[in-house]
């Protein structure tokens, strides 16, 4: 019994190892591929000369050169780092609370439709109204701070995730449920080892939508009510008129984006490995 | 023993113009399947014999008509009237009838399904898809490994124990499907088309195991399939069905012993008999029909 647990555990990394190399060509690679450098690194001289040459106003456009430089300058004496580690402490308890809220109830309303029909109405109202339009309100309740950031960016996320799973447990292959319960499956069971497994890429899939919502939501709550965070060093860099520094901030919130959707990719890859040469 | 009295199944489609109309998939059919027996039903695609073999597996209810497993009843009739419409709703306000326990694994009756194909579950790999139709049956994990490995054994596919669905052929994909189906010893197997997606010459073999298996066993095994020359191979009985409404349209008893031969001139006799049935529904359709 044992051998066979060893044999599976040894099985599953051969495949995991081949589903990184995936990841490393996909993510990294793909940035320092010949073909995209033959691109980025023009557009990065361009963005350099324009303004240096005087054709656009160095003012307002900042040479690259200038921006790397402040970025550094903000690392190395404004601590930037600490910002950064706010924000995605924010970031992540929000993300991480929609998670655990919008999985299991989107789980429970694509297996049930009597609780489907109580909760599905609620929601497809609530979801419209655009999560900005939250932020006076939640200002007034939670008051300046970190629960009306975290809360802000949980609405962000939340109906993108909810929604799918919802959608792709309501849109499992009805035969793999009729075979389960011929076999005896109750209904936990199903939800457990068929449902959830058989909705799991689209639902990773829709954590991806939710990052990008989430992120909106990061800036948008730091910017209006915060002490910290990207948005907040963003949004005081517009009072001073410090372009680079926007600049800087900007292109921060673009490499964590960037690189956390990549980690959700190969997430997602590895939670798709029993699709074998269809990935 | 299955046992089907005065079995009827309706519908209701909904036209593209809002109407609705209704149909009715099965009509009264009253049959017995004996133990032991190999058993087909054969018939034009949408004669309705796949929501039969639904109703026997307990997935559909009738809607008139009772469907007896060994003496048990498989599920309760659907309910006619308005007020008996409106008490079932109201005592399966939450989880539908066709829903097993909320918490428990047991099944309702001892039987197996198989399907054309997504029949294995693709997140599985070999073993833990033959392990879990063990688990539903309440045996403990050390037997589940064992009987599991048996049968995959019977179906050669011990190599590949740990081989994700994807990875196999269609055909492998197929015996695997009935290992699982065989693994948990049901009294019934239920197949639906098992072998119309993989070729000719997969399918040959697949049925020479299938009988081989079958002898073994000796379990009752109910196959729903449109190739008349598959149900002549197989079975005991074969039942041909006519569609609209799909109903019993005869029965055929087949004496030969097996290994029977594909060219036995006693099937191909019987074979022509079902088609020339096949061929004149076609033709009474067609003169009643606009």
């Amino acid at each position: 019994m044992n051998n066979y647990k060893t044999r599976g555990v040894i099985s599953a990394f051969l495949l995991l190892f081949r589903d990184f190399g995936k990841f490393f060509k996909g993510a990294a690679l793909n940035l320092f591929s010949p073909s995209f450098l033959f691109v980025f690194i023009p557009l990065l001289g361009i963005w350099e000369v324009l303004p240096r040459m005087g054709i656009v106003p160095s003012t307002l456009v900042p040479p690259i050169s200038t921006v790397l430089v402040t970025l550094f300058d903000m690392f190395a004496n404004r601590g930037f780092l600490q910002d950064i580690i706010d924000s995605m402490q924010k970031f992540f308890m929000g993300l991480s609370i929609s998670i655990l809220v919008a999985i299991p109830l989107g789980v429970f309303m694509g297996w049930n439709e009597a609780i489907r029909k109580r909760t599905l109405p609620l929601f497809q109202l609530l979801a419209p109204i655009p999560p900005p339009a939250w932020v006076p309100i939640t200002i007034i309740i939670f008051g300046i701070g970190t629960q009306m950031q975290v809360f802000l960016i949980f609405l962000g996320t939340f109906y993108p995730i909810l929604f799918t799973t919802f959608n792709a447990v309501k849109d499992t292959e009805p035969r793999y449920i009729a075979s389960a319960r011929a076999f005896g499956a109750s209904e936990m069971t199903l939800i457990l080892r068929v449902y959830i497994w058989h909705a799991m890429v689209s639902i990773v899939s829709s954590i991806k939508t939710g990052v990008s919502m989430g992120l909106v939501m990061l800036v948008i709550a730091e910017m209006y009510g915060g002490r910290t965070g990207i948005g907040f060093v963003l949004n005081e860099a517009r009072h001073f008129f410090q372009i680079s520094i926007m600049v800087a901030c900007m292109l921060t919130l673009g490499a964590i984006g960037w690189f956390i959707i990549e980690v959700i990719k190969f997430i997602e890859l590895k939670l798709s490995i029993w699709k074998g040469g269809r990935t | 023993m299955i046992e089907a009295k005065g079995v009827s199944k309706f519908f209701s489609i909904v036209n593209d113009d809002g109407t609705a109309n209704g149909v009715t998939a099965v009509n009264s059919i009253s049959l017995n399947i004996p133990s032991g027996k190999i058993v087909s039903f054969v018939g034009p695609s949408g004669c309705g014999k796949s929501t039969f073999l639904e109703m026997i597996a307990g997935l559909q209810a009738p809607s008139e008509g009772v469907i007896y497993i060994e003496g048990k009843e498989v599920r309760q009739t659907l309910p006619s009237t308005r007020a008996e419409r409106i008490k079932y709703n109201r005592k399966h306000w939450f989880l539908s009838p066709l829903a097993n326990s909320m918490w428990k694994n047991k099944p309702k009756h001892d039987i197996a399904m198989m399907f054309q194909d997504y029949a294995v579950f693709p997140w599985m790999n070999v073993l833990k898809n033959v392990t879990f139709a063990l688990e539903m049956r309440g045996i403990i994990k050390k037997d589940r490994i064992e009987i599991a490995k048996k049968y995959l054994e019977k179906v050669n596919l011990l190599d590949s124990m740990f081989k994700y669905p994807s990875q196999l052929s269609g055909g492998m994909r197929q015996r695997l499907a009935l290992a699982r189906a065989l693994s948990v010893s049901p009294k019934v197997i239920l197949m639906d088309e098992p072998f119309a997606a993989v070729d000719m010459i997969t399918r040959e073999k697949l049925q020479e195991d299938l009988i081989n298996l079958w002898k073994e066993t000796g379990i009752t095994i109910i196959l729903v399939t449109h190739d008349i020359d598959e149900a002549l191979y197989l079975s005991d009985e074969i039942f041909v069905f006519s569609s609209n409404p799909g109903s019993i349209r005869n029965k055929f008893l087949i004496e030969a012993d097996r290994p029977r031969k594909r060219d036995d001139s006693y099937l191909i006799d019987i074979g022509k008999r079902i088609s020339l049935l096949f061929e004149y529904d076609t033709k009474y359709e067609s003169e009643y029909t606009i």
